[in-house]
């Protein structure tokens, strides 16, 4: 993906503060504080539930949100972000920068140390070689990988010893941190003399280095991780880790309340169920910020959404407050912008929606959409008239949609709803831009990274030919210009006036409507120490290996 | 049934009135028929007595119990009425399992008269196909169907027909076959009417009592499976409300607002044990041979 | 026997040729596909979706695809799975004791319960009780099965707290007393339909067995009423029942999928809903035609049984 982009914005001043100063500071005194010996003594056990089934048990092969939540449990990746956004280093004995050496001067030369004597859950010494083999797997042609963003960059992997390991880029990457931070190293050894690595036995017997070690599977129902004794971090305190399966959140929900669940995972308590779940005895309850923001996106090619008054005035339709204190009890957070509110990169300045039905229709009077017999305005033989799509049976969503339709219609615009099942709405109908409007929650950013490149530039538009995410359809050269810019420097500093300057583009443009910020309504059972908001990962097990037990 | 100079149609009218009769003494069968008409008469005349929109929205009376601020059923998690939406659901359901009975009776009655005309190797590989059919659970090929087409009504009609017109051909094929080497079917064969002739004006109605059985409850199957898809989310799709789709949502309110999901599954379960309460009915009515029960 | 036993089965597998053709149909129209649920991932591109399709043979035509199924189908290879890429029947195998233990406890229920009260309104025809159990037996018939089930859990779990609302059992104690408790509510929910088909069959068997010579010749003979009924009405009312069990599994098994939505049981029907979701069509597939082969075993099976129980019955 970097290789459109030139690379005159590569300062030296930029190269030698590579991962930013503050990422480098907190980075070391994190490693600092933290004990490299496993927890002799692990007690008890937790009862994690979410209501997807986690059944990709190889973490380079293509996967959804709730598979990763076994990866932390079970592997370890070289570093990670912390709930700062924050590096800090895992398997690699510090996060490689300038300083250290680990980064070259003009950022195309990697070196990584890797801490020494781990092994694996087998008993197998972890080496640089499983580090080599798993940055290449994911562009071996036989292997369905998950991603090839950032390693398509990578040449010559060598091995310099056991604990070392080098590469060089095609071309500098901020956000090359951000993908090592999600590549979970996965053992050689497992695929020593296998033919097919698709199938290798490895897959549905994953070791890992990680804090918990798998047990077994009961298909359908949950997945068993026993503590780890040779881990070679900080943890684990709990000696088994029970991932259960429940299809329905409102089971899930009973099965938390009566005790059953001890931490209540993914897609969580329902927003329904938050005020009653705050008064539950002996349970903690808090609502955490996910990176994850919803939005009502246009298709930017359709005819009637030409008209920035359009778009304008359908914003000022919206009931934000409405849908997020009733329909969503006040859950999530509005927003502005795509980019999380806990994010460095984030712009608090963004003028503030107003719902305003009087101006909206004053606004497209102006702009000379004539409002016709049948209550929908027109302009030009264009009538205000479009169709919004979602995942059929997210009934939230489902709600909130038949609500906004409503206020549109004061508007003299109509919103016919077309909802469609996941495998269509999110196929060719979304990738090829064949939707008018969408209701989608999207999270851009890979990481705490801020490019989100793929999702807004005009070259990343998959139904005109381009390689990216922009099903949306965005295209403003400005915004094109500031992304390709920003991705090509490297101090947090200087990247941040240009996302801030970018993000208020977009709120001029509005290319989606930006409805709220995800937040969850997570869940625990009072003596459970462990479970952190964390926006820059896509699941609240990453820290897992140090959840405990207080009492 | 009329147009046709033969034997058996000549007798129909004295069959048809002893059916009749038969079937008005069947106190079941009437009650259904009761069950039915009041359903029907509430759906498509309700609407219109109701105080309320079935897509007004209005969030500060959302969840409010039954019988409250003239919500006679309550109202859903949008504040809408229950009552106006049940009907209108109903209009939806009731037109989707009439028209999937049709279709499939089409359906099943062409493939079944082909087939017991003809037999030999048509019969075969049309009764080897409803045989495959009828071998996996219908709920599973409808899923399957569903899972992958746009949502709406028509789509949702033609894929519950196309799952559900076996048994009419199997009914259909059985009479057919005997009916086949009667003396009329003979005649007209030797009259030198057409295949297709004989097929649909011959045998077919000579069917029709069997047909109108397996179509009446084809309408309460075809209710039951499109308030099943509906409620998985992959049926009619909101704002058109369905019975089923009411119930979609409710599962998560049910602790809260439990009237969410008892409304609309009574209303299918009235209409269904309808349509099942007059097929009975209609079966005993026009089976001579129910009467040894 | 022998040749009579080869027909069958060859007549199945025609059956299955029909049934795979016709799953393969349904699926090849699917718009969208498995990489879908991919589609809101970082990193997975317009390209990088491409390659997979690509790997995992997506863009063959849909004939190619067909055939190699077919072919690797017969050998024993079920393919693997879009989502996991694991062999479809593994997984399969690992879904197929849920839905066993539910239908097969469903099904004891409603043949004990719908016989029972088959046989007794058929002795009692014209009775109070027998015109009480039909009209039960047409409401239950009615009654949406999920629907059912949501009420049972609103009652039973949510407003008295007796039973779990769902799974099959609470992890780390599996006791077959923790089974049990767990399978109560979705048991009874599902063999309520069946306890209706099965009661109003063993009613018009018994009935028609009632009629017979044999049971007027032995009234005449004296015997006993009791006897009687057990000896030989029952005896003889249940023959046909069990071509009937054979033929209502198609249903019970679709029951069971319904049931299993509802109660969050890890079976067959939870997997054939959670691959839809991921349009993991080899899994759909496997369990088309898992569910096929399930049924024609089982009409094979109560007619063999039949033809050994009942010296009448011919094979042929």
């Amino acid at each position: 993906m970097t290789k459109d982009l030139p690379g005159k914005g590569f300062t030296r001043r930029g190269a030698l503060q590579l991962f930013g100063a503050a990422g480098l500071m907190s980075a070391t005194a994190l490693s600092g504080t933290r004990a490299l010996a496993a927890n002799a003594d692990p007690k008890g056990q937790i009862v994690l539930s979410f209501s997807q089934e986690p059944t990709v048990f190889n973490p380079l092969m293509p996967h959804i949100e709730v598979d990763e939540g076994v990866y932390y449990a079970i592997f370890d990746t070289l570093i990670d972000f912390d709930e700062n956004g924050e590096f800090f280093p895992l398997l690699a004995a510090e996060v490689p920068t300038v300083e250290n050496g680990g980064i070259s001067e003009d950022g195309l030369t990697w070196k990584v140390t890797l801490k020494d004597g781990v092994t694996w859950h087998d008993g197998t010494p972890f080496t640089a070689e499983d580090v080599k083999f798993s940055l290449e797997l994911p562009m071996n042609p036989d292997f369905i990988s998950f991603r090839s963003t950032g390693y398509e960059l990578m040449r010559n992997i060598t091995v310099l010893s056991p604990t070392e390991i080098t590469w060089e880029m095609t071309a500098p990457f901020a956000p090359m941190g951000a993908i090592l931070a999600s590549t979970f190293i996965i053992p050689k050894h497992a695929f020593d003399g296998v033919e097919d690595p698709n199938t290798a036995p490895f897959n549905n017997a994953p070791i890992g280095t990680g804090a918990f070690k798998w047990k077994e599977r009961m298909a359908g129902d949950h997945i068993e991780l026993v503590a780890n004794p040779d881990y070679h971090g900080d943890g684990p305190y709990i000696e088994t880790l029970i991932i259960k399966y429940i299809p329905d959140l409102n089971v899930m929900y009973t099965q938390f309340k009566s005790g059953d669940v001890d931490v209540i995972g993914l897609q969580y308590i329902s927003p329904d169920h938050l005020e009653e779940a705050q008064t539950l005895d002996g349970k903690t309850v808090q609502v955490m910020g996910r990176a994850t923001f919803e939005s009502i996106g246009f298709n930017n090619m359709r005819p009637v959404f030409q008209d920035p008054a359009v778009r304008q005035a359908l914003y000022l339709a919206v009931d934000k407050t409405s849908i997020i204190d009733a329909l969503y009890y006040g859950v999530p957070t509005p927003t502005e912008t795509y980019m999380p509110q806990q994010s460095f990169y984030y712009n608090p300045d963004l003028p503030k929606h107003e719902f305003n039905i009087e101006k909206a229709n004053a606004l497209l009077d102006e702009a000379g959409w004539v409002m016709g017999g049948d209550g929908v305005r027109e302009k030009d033989g264009v009538r205000l008239e479009f169709t919004n799509s979602t995942t059929a049976g997210n009934h939230l969503r489902e709600q909130a949609q038949q609500f906004i339709q409503q206020t549109f219609a004061e508007i003299g615009a109509k919103m016919e709803i077309k909802n469609l099942p996941p495998a269509v709405m999110w196929g060719d109908y979304w990738m090829n831009s064949e939707f008018d409007s969408v209701v989608v929650g999207l999270s851009t950013l890979s990481g705490a990274d801020p490019d989100s490149s793929d999702y807004w530039m005009s070259t990343k538009i998959p139904a005109k030919g381009g390689s990216g995410q922009n099903t949306m359809a965005y295209a403003n050269p400005k915004v094109d210009e500031l992304l390709t810019e920003a991705a090509n420097l490297f101090v947090p500093e200087d990247r941040k006036p240009l996302y801030m300057e970018q993000q208020k583009i977009m709120r001029e443009d509005l290319p989606f409507l930006p409805l709220f910020q995800y937040a969850v309504v997570a869940g625990w059972k009072e003596g459970v120490e462990g479970p952190t908001q964390n926006v820059n990962n896509r699941i609240g097990t990453w820290n897992v290996r140090s959840w405990k037990w207080t009492s | 049934m009329t147009m046709t100079a033969n034997a058996p149609a000549r007798r129909a009218p004295r069959i048809k009135s002893r059916a009749v009769r038969r079937f008005m003494q069947h106190k079941l069968a009437m009650l259904g028929l009761v069950m039915i008409v009041t359903l029907a008469l509430a759906c498509f005349v309700g609407p219109y007595l109701l105080a309320f929109d079935e897509l007004f929205i209005d969030l500060r009376a959302r969840f409010a119990p039954p019988f409250t601020g003239g919500h006679i059923f309550g109202t859903d998690p949008l504040g809408r009425d229950i009552a106006a939406r049940l009907f209108h659901a109903g209009q939806v359901s009731m037109t989707v399992g009439f028209a999937a009975m049709i279709m499939s009776t089409c359906i099943g009655s062409v493939v079944g008269v082909l087939s017991g005309y003809y037999g030999g190797a048509v019969s075969a590989v049309l009764m080897r196909i409803v045989d495959a059919f009828l071998s996996f659970p219908s709920v599973f090929l409808l899923l399957a169907l569903a899972a992958f087409i746009q949502p709406g009504p028509a789509m949702i009609t033609v894929i519950i027909a196309a799952t559900s017109w076996m048994e009419v051909a199997r009914i259909v094929q059985a009479e057919v076959k005997t009916l086949r080497d009667q003396d009329f079917v003979q005649a007209a064969r030797m009259l030198g009417l057409s295949g297709r002739w004989i097929m649909f004006r011959e045998l077919l109605p000579n069917a029709i009592g069997p047909i109108i059985v397996a179509a009446t409850l084809t309408v309460a199957r075809a209710i039951l499976l499109e308030a099943y898809i509906s409620f998985l989310g992959y049926g009619i799709q909101p704002p058109l409300p369905s019975w089923g789709n009411m119930l979609n949502g409710a599962q998560q309110y049910l602790q809260s607002a439990p009237w969410l999901a008892i409304v609309p599954g009574l209303a299918i379960t009235i209409a269904v044990a309808g349509f099942n309460f007059v097929g009975d009915g209609l079966r005993d009515a026009l089976d001579s041979r129910s009467e040894a029960r | 026997m022998l040749r009579y036993l080869s027909g069958r089965l060859g007549q199945s597998l025609i059956l299955l040729f029909i049934v795979s053709l016709i799953g393969f149909f349904v699926l090849s129209l699917a718009p969208g596909g498995p990489l879908s649920q991919f589609a809101l991932s970082p990193g997975m591109t317009q390209e990088q979706m491409d390659r997979v399709a690509e790997q995992m043979g997506l863009n063959r035509p849909i004939i190619v695809q067909y055939f190699d199924w077919l072919t690797s189908m017969l050998a024993g290879d079920w393919g693997t799975s879009y989502r996991d890429q694991q062999p479809v029947l593994t997984i399969i195998a690992d879904h197929l004791f849920a839905t066993m233990l539910l239908m097969g406890t469903a099904t004891a229920i409603a043949v004990t319960v719908g016989t029972t009260v088959g046989i007794w309104s058929a002795v009692r025809r014209g009775s109070v009780f027998d015109y009480t159990t039909t009209v039960l037996a047409m409401v239950a018939l009615s009654i949406p099965t999920f629907w059912f089930g949501l009420i049972a859990i609103y009652i039973f779990s949510l407003e008295l707290g007796w039973l779990p609302a769902g799974n099959m059992y609470t992890v780390g104690d599996g006791s077959i007393g923790d089974y049990a408790v767990h399978l109560i509510l979705p048991a009874l929910v599902l063999a309520l339909v069946d306890v209706a088909v099965w009661s109003r069959y063993m009613r018009t068997a018994t009935l028609n067995v009632i009629n017979q010579d044999f049971v007027r010749t032995a009234r005449a003979k004296g015997l006993p009423n009791r006897r009687i009924l057990f000896k030989h009405i029952v005896g003889n009312a249940l023959v046909p029942m069990i071509t009937l069990a054979g033929l209502q599994l198609p249903v019970v098994l679709g029951g069971a999928l319904v049931t299993e939505t509802v109660f969050t049981w890890p079976g067959m029907g939870r997997l054939f809903l959670d691959s839809l979701g991921y349009s993991d069509y080899p899994v759909v597939m496997g369990l088309l035609m898992a569910s096929a082969m399930l049924v024609l075993i089982g009409n094979l099976a109560a007619d063999l049984i039949v033809a050994v129980v009942d010296p009448r019955v011919r094979l042929s």
